[in-house]
């Protein structure tokens, strides 16, 4: 990884709280031999992914206009800290006009070669409602991207999370209900069976980004129903890392998928044996067979 | 006694045992009919009617082929008026000197012309004085012999009384064609008198007798009165063909025989008859209608001339129905035994002569080999066969179908050297054997701000040529260029040449087998770089193709063949401005074209060349049924790479298809019959394994793959399936029809490179339904694309399936 590794400085700007939590946990996963983190964002434009990359690193790493598109090119932001290294790689929005970017999505890629994804946060916001055919095909190119199994290594991440539900229902249904519903898009894009449920009990969690986020009284940044949601999106995140699943690699057959040209070429002269065999020459007799019962003539014997 | 133009008779001479009742039409002249002389007036009148009836009747089939090539084509079979030799005069060889024709043998068409013309011109002028009045009082009987040999008599009307009857019998009878005399007409008394005796010979009538009664108006009537012949009861029945038999000769009787050497003389001609029939050939008669005539003879009773009458008229019949146009009933002998004989000459072929004419109809040396135009013949049209009109017919289709003549006649013609035999004679105009054209046109391209200018007229236009028949033997090269601008050809030239040459295993050779090697290239918009629904304009890539083709193909029927060989070519992709393009483009999202699309080659640089083995099977076993499609097509078709050309690809692509034209309601055969409702079911596989270039990808949608989309629209996949079903109903001599297709690529348009079925936003699959009108060549319809739930009208040349 070419670029420079700073210090995780930004680190120190959360509440002491937070910290000490989340030097809990990478202490942890040190523990578990995981010195190196990569964490890929992803999710439509405008929802809020490069705000949660600068809220987990603590500074404004990547720039944030709430009004573009910012990013055209991903972008890698790495810090380590007591000889721990976190990568997050913020990607630009996959939709534009409507339809996938389709070369976003190939600069993607490409940027992501010879890279270990080692968590996916799929991004979206809580405070949308609905969920539509657009989701489903974010998520689609990404599982034919880097394959069906980049969603055992993912955790689904709502931003904008402080909000008043609507008609007054209760936050944590709403909640529910939202994730649910966007967790069901997931399953369809990501073309996973329904028995595989269980095994992609995808992880949800809530982020607030604003700088006007409710505190607790460790200053630490709350959810409306009280959770402190950067250890939280951390702890979430380190349960993935140890949930026994693999990490992605990216190399150059992910990326272009199997060359399908040199699939079943060495068949290539049983079948034509067999197509002549099975195919020309049944055709043959059945030509001579039509000569046979062709109705001639009377004259014609 | 065969004179078969002749009014050849034989006397119903009580004393033999068997009578023969030959040729019981009066001068009825051998015509090759198509139209069969069903019923017994319309013999009368087919020897009085205009001398080439089947001319007439080949014209519609001059037509249907005429539609296919410019060369004016005539199946012309003469009438003909065959006069076999014996007719005047020999004394017909018949039993009991009866044979004797009445001289007038072979132009007994013209006689009756003779004596039919003015009859019609007295009908104009009713007084003119062409005729003479009888000069007696009105209403007296006159026996024949009385009447004045000098006068010509006005015969007012003519009836036949039956005296077996006891009644007159009208018009309608069948025996009213036995006589010549028409009401009307004017005759002198030698006519009269010929006419009894005629009457009398024929073997009809035991007895004929002929008077007049004087009409007030100086005409006269004329009353033959007869008794029928009959003789014993049959219940066999016997067909055979005489055509070629030798004439027997008949032992002069004299007149002072004794009875015994009577007797005698009487059993030698039994001897004779009976050697004759074992020798003669079978019939072709079929044996429905043997039977048929044998119930005939069973309900009859007694052999009556009119059952005869009758016989002949059903024998002949079907002949003529199945085509054997030359055949005729000459002759029913062993009458009085328990056998009836039907003595047939069929038209047996004793010569196939083929004649190349100039364009002034001289006989020249043609060009073109005899065995060319020999294998083109039906094997019933060579010599030893019986002449058939429909085989004739089939001979001028192949023969046409060459595409060396001009101008080809089929004609049989009366063998004068073996009475009885038919020399079919084919006569044939060769086409010039090399041709050029030159065809120009001037197209108007829009210049600057879309306005024609000068500058951008172009002149464009084809070039073709052609040398045929090389050696004789229908080797041919052809060529054609073709540019729409001839100032800047390199824009876009086309180019064919084409060798072909048939009968590859020898002219003899039944296995026929047809090489063709040509040079060719093409132009075409590439179906697979074409956008979705509701995508912009996707710029297009052209295809271009130059190479050279060597194949082989055998014609197993005229439908289905085996065609296999070797293609080797260069594929260029270009885009919009004609600059080689190794990459398709797409519009980006902010408007951009970024050229970084689908790969267009499999060398990645616009340019491919390869060599491949190409083999085409095709079942075809569809026939029209009034204008119906029915039967079932199957065609199955693989390219096989070879690892030759860039980077060395080497593939199997391979596809198969499968059209059925289930009949669904059965119907009469027939001109005017109406065709049945037809139900089409239709299937189409297609597949590559190996290397792939976009351009080989397979499309869906499009006229021919899902109706309703636009050419690629679906998408372009390494695997295909298409189903359709079309239901066609006959309205008014065309049809309507429903149709319900699909298209699938089988989730396999990501193994197409660079995907781009997705990068130009296409399902991969799609579905249409839509109803339609054939009008014509034109088929209007209108389709609703699954897809997008819209529909819109087409107008499509030609058929889907």
């Amino acid at each position: 990884m070419a670029s420079l590794i700073r210090e995780w400085v930004g680190i120190n700007t959360f509440a002491s709280a937070t910290q000490t939590k989340l030097l809990e946990l990478l202490g942890k996963l040190k523990q578990e031999n995981v010195n190196t983190l990569t964490i890929l964002v992803m999710g439509k434009g405008g929802v809020g992914k490069s705000s949660t990359v600068n809220s987990i690193i603590g500074e404004r790493a990547v720039s944030v206009n709430p009004f573009q598109s910012e990013a055209p090119t991903p972008f890698m932001v790495s810090r380590s800290r007591a000889g721990f290294t976190l990568n997050i790689i913020d990607t630009p929005g996959l939709i534009e006009g409507g339809y996938i970017n389709d070369r976003a999505l190939e600069i993607v890629k490409r940027f992501l070669l010879n890279k270990t994804i080692d968590v996916l946060l799929y991004v979206d916001r809580l405070d949308a409602y609905r969920v539509d055919n657009l989701d489903r095909q974010v998520v689609k190119a990404i599982t034919d991207s880097f394959g069906k199994g980049i969603w055992n290594r993912a955790v689904v991440v709502l931003t904008h999370a402080q909000l008043s539900p609507p008609d007054g229902l209760p936050y944590e249904d709403f909640c529910f209900k939202r994730s649910g519903a966007l967790l069901k898009v997931v399953r369809l894009g990501a073309g996973l069976k329904k028995r595989n449920k269980q095994d992609f009990a995808l992880p949800v969690v809530l982020v607030e980004n604003s700088g006007r986020c409710n505190k607790n009284e460790n200053d630490e940044k709350v959810l409306p129903n009280g959770t402190a949601w950067i250890p939280d999106l951390v702890k979430t995140i380190t349960e993935v890392v140890s949930n026994g699943s693999k990490s992605i690699f990216v190399d150059k057959k992910l990326i272009e998928g199997p060359n399908p040209n040199e699939r079943g070429k060495l068949l290539i002269p049983l079948i034509f044996a067999l197509q002549y065999f099975f195919v020309v020459k049944p055709i043959e007799r059945a030509i001579a067979d039509d000569i046979e019962k062709e109705s001639r003539p009377s004259w014609d014997n | 006694m065969h004179s078969l133009a002749a009014p050849t008779h034989l006397h119903s001479t009580p004393l033999s045992s068997r009578r023969k009742l030959l040729s019981p039409t009066p001068r009825r002249s051998l015509q090759c009919l198509s139209v069969p002389s069903s019923s017994s007036s319309s013999s009368s009148s087919s020897s009085t009617s205009k001398p080439e009836p089947l001319k007439s009747t080949f014209v519609p089939l001059f037509k249907t082929i005429a539609a296919s090539s410019a060369a004016a084509l005539l199946l012309h079979v003469r009438s003909l008026s065959l006069d076999f030799g014996s007719g005047g005069g020999s004394g017909g060889g018949g039993f009991g000197g009866g044979g004797g024709g009445d001289g007038h043998g072979g132009d007994g068409g013209s006689f009756w012309r003779k004596l039919f013309a003015p009859a019609v011109a007295n009908a104009d002028e009713p007084q003119s004085q062409e005729w003479d009045s009888h000069g007696l009082p009105a209403n007296i009987v006159v026996q024949l012999n009385k009447l004045s040999s000098f006068k010509k008599y006005k015969v007012s009307e003519i009836l036949f009384f039956d005296r077996r009857r006891w009644t007159t019998v009208g018009t309608e009878d069948s025996f009213f064609e036995m006589v010549s005399l028409r009401p009307g007409g004017i005759y002198n008394k030698a006519q009269l008198q010929k006419e009894l005796e005629t009457l009398a010979t024929c073997g009809m009538f035991e007895k004929v007798d002929m008077e007049g009664k004087t009409n007030p108006d100086g005409t006269i009537a004329v009353t033959i009165s007869f008794t029928e012949s009959t003789w014993q009861s049959a219940d066999r029945f016997r067909c055979i063909n005489v055509g070629l038999m030798p004439q027997s000769k008949p032992i002069e009787m004299d007149a002072d025989m004794t009875d015994k050497e009577k007797m005698e003389y009487y059993r030698s001609l039994e001897k004779d008859y009976k050697r004759r029939i074992e020798r003669a050939k079978p019939c072709l008669l079929a044996s429905p209608v043997h039977r048929e005539i044998l119930q005939m003879l069973r309900d009859q009773g007694k052999v009556s001339a009119r059952l005869l009458q009758r016989i002949r008229d059903r024998v002949q019949k079907w002949y003529f129905d199945e085509g054997y146009a030359c055949a005729q009933v000459v002759n029913f002998g062993n009458l009085n035994t328990k056998e009836v004989v039907c003595e047939v000459v069929e038209g047996d072929i004793t010569e196939t002569n083929i004649q190349f004419l100039d364009k002034l109809g001289n006989v020249v040396e043609g060009n073109t080999q005899v065995a060319v135009v020999i294998r083109e013949m039906p094997k019933q049209l060579r010599p030893g066969n019986v002449f058939n009109i429909e085989a004739g017919k089939q001979a001028l289709r192949n023969i046409n179908a060459l595409g060396l003549f001009s101008n080809i006649e089929v004609n049989p013609r009366p063998d004068e050297k073996r009475e009885g035999g038919i020399i079919v004679e084919i006569k044939l105009k060769e086409l010039d054997q090399k041709t050029a054209e030159v065809s120009t046109e001037w197209s108007i391209v829009p210049g600057r701000g879309g306005r024609p200018t000068l500058a951008s007229l172009q002149p464009g236009g084809t070039v073709t040529f052609e040398h045929r028949n090389i050696n004789g033997l229908n080797r041919s090269i052809n060529g054609s260029v073709t540019t729409s601008n001839f100032l800047n050809p390199q824009d876009d030239l086309a180019f064919k040449l084409e060798y072909v040459h048939p009968y590859l295993d020898g002219v003899f050779d039944p296995l026929n087998r047809t090489l063709r090697v040509s040079c060719f290239n093409s132009r075409k918009l590439s179906p697979v770089f074409t956008g979705g629904p509701g995508v912009d304009e996707v710029p297009p890539i052209w295809v271009d193709r130059a190479g050279v083709k060597a194949n082989i193909t055998e014609n197993f029927t005229r439908q289905s063949k085996f065609t296999y060989g070797l293609v080797m070519e260069e594929i260029t992709t270009r885009n919009e401005s004609s600059t080689i393009c190794p990459n398709g483009q797409r519009v980006l999202p902010n408007g951009g074209i970024s050229a970084d699309g689908p790969p267009t080659t499999l060398s990645g640089t616009g340019i491919d060349q390869m060599a491949f083995l190409q083999a085409n099977i095709t079942r075809d076993n569809t026939k029209f049924l009034n204008g119906a499609i029915v039967g079932s097509r199957n065609v199955f078709q693989v390219d096989q790479g070879l690892g030759i050309g860039s980077k060395f690809p080497f593939f199997n692509r391979h596809q198969l298809t499968l059209t059925r034209f289930f009949q669904l309601r059965e119907v009469e055969e027939g001109a005017g019959q109406p065709p049945p409702p037809v139900l089409v079911l239709h299937g189409h596989y297609g597949g590559c394994v190996g290397d792939l270039p976009s351009y080989d990808a397979f499309t869906l949608g499009g006229p021919y793959s899902v109706r309703g989309y636009n050419m690629g629209e679906i998408g372009a996949a390494r695997n295909i399936l298409e189903l359709a079903a079309e239901i066609r109903i006959p309205v008014k001599g065309t049809h309507v029809y429903a149709f319900a297709e699909h298209g699938n690529d089988l989730g396999t348009s990501k193994d197409v490179k660079g995907n781009p079925t997705e990068v130009y936003r296409r399902l991969g699959h799609g579905s249409s339904y839509g109803v339609g009108a054939k009008l014509g060549l034109v088929r209007a319809e209108y389709a609703v694309d699954h897809n997008s739930g819209t529909g819109a009208f087409f107008f499509r040349f030609g058929e889907r399936f």
